[in-house]
């Protein structure tokens, strides 16, 4: 792994510099048992349970060394387990499937989100949301290319509504039209941005509410643990160590008597948040990563992850089938 | 001039794709990190007319923050141009707010304009506005002694004249200038619609990435390069034809 | 009517009194007292306690190697340098001008039009006659920048005598002319301005000794005093020339610098 590695640097250094153009920071050579985990956003508490493995000394535990690493808009998990800067990564099952569709040689280890946590808010004084249907002349927003685009036509799609039953409004991270009611139904991650708006909204006497699709049959999976083909090949034993470490990270962070220790853990990356306000969001978030005690933390829905690529192949996102359920592969759990 | 831009540009696109190529090649990459020849040329063929309406769109709005920015940087810049209390704060103002992110700046627009055209339109105008004025200050604010002593000595060096000298003297410097800032321009805009806009390449670009698809990014760059090599290279020919015409009138 | 005009800036404990009784101050055509004056950043200055007076209007000279002050005592006197100490008395109400051998002008039009452009009016039969004169009349139609050297000089020293000026300050303004045509032009600007007062700087001590009336040769700062001032022959054209005179007052030129 290390020459090629060093070979791709080299090339890389020689293209950018030809085209003018910035190299993106090397990272840390890869060496035994010391792995490199990129997450998918910022740190915060959708990554509780990944920070709190590493602060815990769950992965030291299994003889890992981990870099956990903060994602982004710009940070793209399956590209940096091809290209070696990591070997393990979390990514949405779009982008898993996305990536398959075109060949990238990733396999999914655990599905952290048993539940989509992107969702609408909405004032629910003005109006409720207790069908699809109830989204008819409403304007709603979506991310175009996002993923909150392809939940919302799919869930238009099951409902048998047309596009011209609602008024779609492209939306950002700035919340402007929805907080001056130009954009009623507004897309967010519902345990971390939903418990700032339902702060405000509340804060300004307004009570809020949530559409969330999965509720409405539309089951599209989101962060899940992903790593390369060749790294289960070839590092089979690693795998297992990572993903353990990692689940077992997730399950402690989500007990309620943990809930300081893991606030802490989250707080030392994410210090705009406040305590209380992290406090509502691991609540939330406990519900989405383990709404059944009976259903281990890291459980693989098959059936939500083929829903999640018929539902692409349907918009065509992908241009055919990319038999996912192939790349699933559960790791023994805590 | 104009076939010399479309060369070079050519020249670079076409290095910088084909080492993507090679290192695909070299390190078999998936068609995901980087994709293949075929894939980008199908994206083309699909993509193109679509990408090329976005890239038009676009343009129109960088070329028209870039005329209003030409105008009020020769504006502020004739007069800024002596050694005042009004220059050096103009200078100061520039350096300061070409040191703002323009990502920072682009929510508070949103929120006082919109997300239309009004929003690409000022933060185009305003990242190629502060270059342009700065060089429009240079060249005003710098006498062409060996011109300007005659028409001073003898009481003609009206500002309007000694605008025009500065100008005329320095009317390579100008086009280069101006023409640069059609990539500022551009640049700008496509930043804020990247970042706050839902019309023209940068928003599709956006888009893309959400998307994860490199293929329409190459694509895209294609054509926003081809553009802009365009626009300089008539740019150049306009300045190169406007220093001919005032030379020989 | 002739008025006096003081340029000066700057006074250093001028004393009236006794500068009219050393120097009649106020009846010369040019006369500067005690000036100094040092360049920013410069260790020493360049003109140290500098007295120079010219009696009377004509073609007189600044004379000297490169470097002693010739450019700078006449941007002092013309008004182009206002930051030294001292007195600078220049006679008349009209303009002392100072023109220099690198000017240009404008290339957005013909040689021709800008001359016509800074004519004062009732100057067009002067400004046909020096076009005449200076061999320009083929070049009317051409552009600055496609002049020679030469030309370019030429050009530039005649739209300034076209101007309202009590001095014309030349610096080296006839620099890369052949000898005959510059010969020729001296003797035109000597017959066609018999009254105005002429300051020649130039580095050719035949010229300046055939055609000037005083020369004021520099010495360098370290000499005591810094100038000294020469006869020349003040020749005219159709005038007999005395050569030894000539030679002589070169001599003295030499044995002065």
């Amino acid at each position: 792994m290390k020459p090629r590695i060093t070979f791709f640097r080299l090339t890389a250094l020689v293209l950018l510099l030809i085209v003018g153009s910035g190299l993106m920071a090397a990272g840390e050579v890869l060496a035994r048992e010391r792995v490199a985990y990129r997450l998918k956003w910022l740190i915060n508490a959708s990554t509780a349970g990944d920070v709190f493995a590493l602060s815990q000394g769950f992965f030291s535990r299994e003889g890992l060394e981990v870099t956990v690493k903060a994602g982004g808009p710009e940070r793209d998990a399956i590209r940096e387990l091809e290209l070696g800067y990591a070997q393990f990564g979390v990514a949405s099952a779009d982008q898993v499937i996305r990536a398959l569709a075109k060949g990238a040689p990733v396999v999914v280890l655990a599905q952290l989100f048993q539940v989509n946590p992107l969702q609408w808010i909405y004032r629910a004084d003005d109006f409720s949301l207790t069908r699809i249907q109830d989204l008819a002349g409403r304007t709603v927003g979506i991310t175009y290319g996002g993923n909150d685009e392809t939940i919302m036509r799919a869930l238009l799609a099951t409902a048998g509504m047309g596009e011209n039953q609602v008024r779609l409004a492209s939306v950002r991270y700035d919340y402007t039209p929805f907080f001056q009611n130009q954009v009623q139904v507004w897309p967010v991650y519902r345990n971390t941005q939903g418990i700032f708006l339902s702060d405000k909204l509340m804060a300004g006497g307004e009570r809020v509410a949530f559409f969330d699709p999965s509720e409405y049959g539309v089951r599209f999976v989101a962060n899940s643990v992903v790593t390369s083909q060749k790294m289960m090949r070839q590092h089979p034993q690693t795998v297992q160590q990572f993903t353990r470490a990692l689940l077992a990270g997730w399950q402690t962070a989500m007990e309620p008597a943990n809930e300081t220790a893991v606030i802490l853990a989250v707080g030392e990356h994410d210090r705009d948040t406040s305590q209380a306000v992290m406090h509502r969001q691991l609540a939330v978030t406990r519900q989405m990563i383990q709404p059944d005690p009976d259903v281990p933390v890291g459980h693989i829905d098959t059936a939500a992850w083929q829903q999640t690529e018929q539902i692409m192949i349907r918009q065509k996102l992908i241009p055919g089938p990319v038999n996912v359920i192939d790349r699933l592969k559960p790791q023994q759990t805590p | 001039m104009l076939h010399r831009r479309i060369f070079q540009f050519l020249i670079v696109y076409l290095l910088g794709i084909g080492l993507l190529f090679g290192l695909k090649l070299a390190l078999n990459l998936s068609d995901y990190v980087i994709p293949g020849p075929i894939g980008v040329w199908h994206t083309g063929q699909a993509e193109f007319p679509r990408y090329m309406g976005d890239v038009m769109d676009t343009f129109a709005v960088a070329v028209i923050g870039q005329a209003l920015s030409i105008m009020m940087a020769l504006a502020v810049g004739v007069a800024g141009r002596r050694a005042t209390w009004f220059g050096s704060f103009i200078k100061v103002a520039a350096y300061n707010v070409q040191a703002y992110p323009i990502v920072a700046i682009a929510p508070i627009l949103f929120i006082l304009l919109g997300d239309g055209f009004l929003t690409r339109l000022f933060i185009a105008a305003m990242i190629c506005y502060f270059p342009l004025l700065l060089s429009v200050i240079g060249i005003m604010s710098e006498p062409v002694a060996d011109i300007e002593h005659f028409y001073r000595v003898t009481g003609r060096l009206r500002w309007q004249l000694e605008v025009k000298i500065r100008a005329f003297e320095n009317l390579h410097k100008l086009t280069t200038v101006v023409s640069g800032s059609a990539t500022l321009a551009m640049a700008g805009t496509i930043v804020a619609e990247f970042i706050a806009a839902n019309a023209g390449i940068g928003y599709s670009i956006r888009i893309a990435l959400y998307q994860s698809d490199l293929s329409k990014i190459l694509v895209a760059l294609f054509i926003i390069g081809i553009t802009l090599s365009l626009y300089q290279g008539i740019l150049e020919l306009l300045g190169a034809g406007l220093k001919k015409t005032w030379a020989s009138g | 009517m002739i008025l006096n005009r003081y340029i000066c800036v700057k006074q250093k404990d001028p004393k009236p009194s006794k500068l009219q009784g050393e120097f009649s101050f106020r009846e010369k055509m040019i006369a500067c007292h005690d000036i100094t004056f040092r360049y920013p950043g410069a260790e020493t200055p360049l003109f140290d306690g500098l007295d120079v007076v010219i009696d009377t209007p004509g073609f007189h000279a600044l004379f000297g190697p490169s470097g002693v002050g010739k450019t700078t005592l006449a941007k002092i006197i013309s008004g182009d340098i206002d930051t030294f100490s001292g007195q600078v008395n220049a006679i008349g109400d009209m303009p002392c001008l100072y023109t220099y051998n690198r000017e240009r002008l404008p290339g957005w039009s013909p040689v021709g039009r800008h001359l016509e452009k800074t004519t004062p009016r009732g100057r067009q039969p002067l400004r046909d006659e020096l076009i005449d004169h200076f061999g320009l009349s083929e070049l009317m139609g051409m552009r600055f920048a496609q002049l020679s050297m030469g030309q370019c000089n030429r050009a530039n020293l005649l739209r300034y005598l076209l101007q309202d000026f009590r001095i014309l300050i030349m610096d080296e303004s006839l620099a890369n002319v052949d000898e005959p045509t510059r010969q020729a032009i001296l003797y035109k600007i000597k017959s066609i301005f018999p009254e105005a007062g002429f300051l020649y700087i130039s580095h050719n001590v035949v010229e300046v000794s055939r055609f000037c009336d005083q020369i004021v040769v520099f010495r360098g700062a370290h000499k005591s005093p810094q100038t000294l001032r020469v006869a020349g022959q003040d020749h005219h054209e159709n005038q007999p020339l005395d050569k030894r005179a000539l030679e002589r007052s070169m001599l003295e030129i030499m044995n002065a610098a």
